[in-house]
């Protein structure tokens, strides 16, 4: 992950994958089966995924920098980010369209 | 022409700046959500001995404080309603029904205490409605949960707000447990019940909070640093 497109790349996908897993996985789990007590480290899980999405969108402003995309862009990517899937499909566009 | 476009970068600018401030200020709310609950962790490590009089921890027109929980308090009144609350869960884990009386406290207001388990009621028969009693007790937030149908003669839950409509006085929010009462004729003996304090009002964790606000004043530096941005020229 030598440069920003590569840390993008690995951010989104990353971001990606937690996002699923917490609103498929986790919320479903906590919500709606009770699955977690006080004391389980599961619910730090969503606080990760909080601070990873932090990271994400810090590497989608090196990459729009460099890149030299429209700010509305850059902004439709770290929404991307908070979308299910949207991440996956924002990153296979950029990386065809700046790889 | 020049005064349109003077105006128009003015208008961008308070434009920047107030989303700025919004977005910063969420922040602080959030700083001060973490430094709350922070607070409010290290005040239950370390269990206050103190007996406060009723009126120093709360209002009867007023939510009961998150900083109240579990507090000791001591009152004096007079009985004028009794209630069952049925299947009430004590901190060892037993369910029993417990009794639960309406304590007037001054000429305006009442709160409810437990006294103890319904079976052991006629302990005491000689209080009545114009005996003083005086408690110390711990003072918890109502229940949210129902555990059991509402009627008149018993409450499905520990809440002052099920029975606003069978009295003129304002009720406290929370109720008492009572740990010990004592009126003319002595201390009354009976068997007391503890419950589970539960946390306080703010919901997350410390660090969830610390993640907001680094997103909120991320998203202020990112509002000031846009009207900068140049885009690169091909």
């Amino acid at each position: 992950m030598k440069n920003p497109m590569s840390r993008y790349r690995f951010m989104s996908i990353a971001c990606g994958i937690t996002l699923l897993l917490l609103i498929f996985v986790y919320m479903p789990a906590q919500h709606i089966f009770d699955a977690f007590d006080e004391n389980s480290r599961w619910k730090y899980f969503s606080f990760f995924h909080g601070y990873l999405y932090i990271v994400y969108m810090l590497t989608v402003l090196q990459v729009g920098v460099q890149k030299g995309m429209a700010l509305k862009r850059m902004a439709l990517l770290i929404l991307a980010g908070t979308i299910p899937f949207a991440s996956f499909i924002a990153e296979r566009k950029i990386v065809k369209e700046y790889s | 022409m020049k005064t349109a476009a003077i105006a128009k970068k003015i208008v961008q600018a308070l434009t920047v700046l107030a989303l700025a401030g919004i977005f910063f200020s969420l922040g602080m709310w959030q700083l001060d959500r973490a430094q709350e609950m922070s607070a409010a962790d290290k005040s239950e490590a370390v269990q206050d001995q103190r007996v406060y009089n009723l009126s120093d921890l709360t209002t009867s027109t007023g939510a009961l404080p998150v900083g109240a929980f579990g507090k000791t308090v001591a009152a004096t009144g007079h009985y004028i309603a009794n209630y069952k609350a049925p299947n009430q869960v004590a901190l060892d884990g037993s369910v029993d029904d417990w009794e639960v009386a309406l304590m007037q406290v001054d000429s305006a207001s009442a709160i409810l205490v437990v006294r103890g388990l319904w079976s052991q009621r006629l302990i005491s028969p000689d209080i009545v409605m114009a005996t003083e009693v005086s408690i110390t007790g711990t003072i918890y937030p109502h229940q949210i949960e129902d555990r059991a149908l509402n009627t008149s003669a018993q409450i499905s839950r520990l809440d002052s707000s099920l029975i606003t409509g069978t009295t003129d006085l304002q009720l406290y929010d929370g109720f008492i447990s009572a740990t010990s009462e004592s009126y003319r004729a002595g201390i009354v003996e009976r068997a007391r019940l503890a419950m589970a304090i539960p946390q306080g009002g703010i919901p997350g964790y410390y660090w969830q909070h610390i993640s907001y606000v680094v997103i909120w004043w991320l998203m202020a530096a990112l509002v000031l640093w846009a009207p900068f941005y140049r885009r690169k020229e091909d």
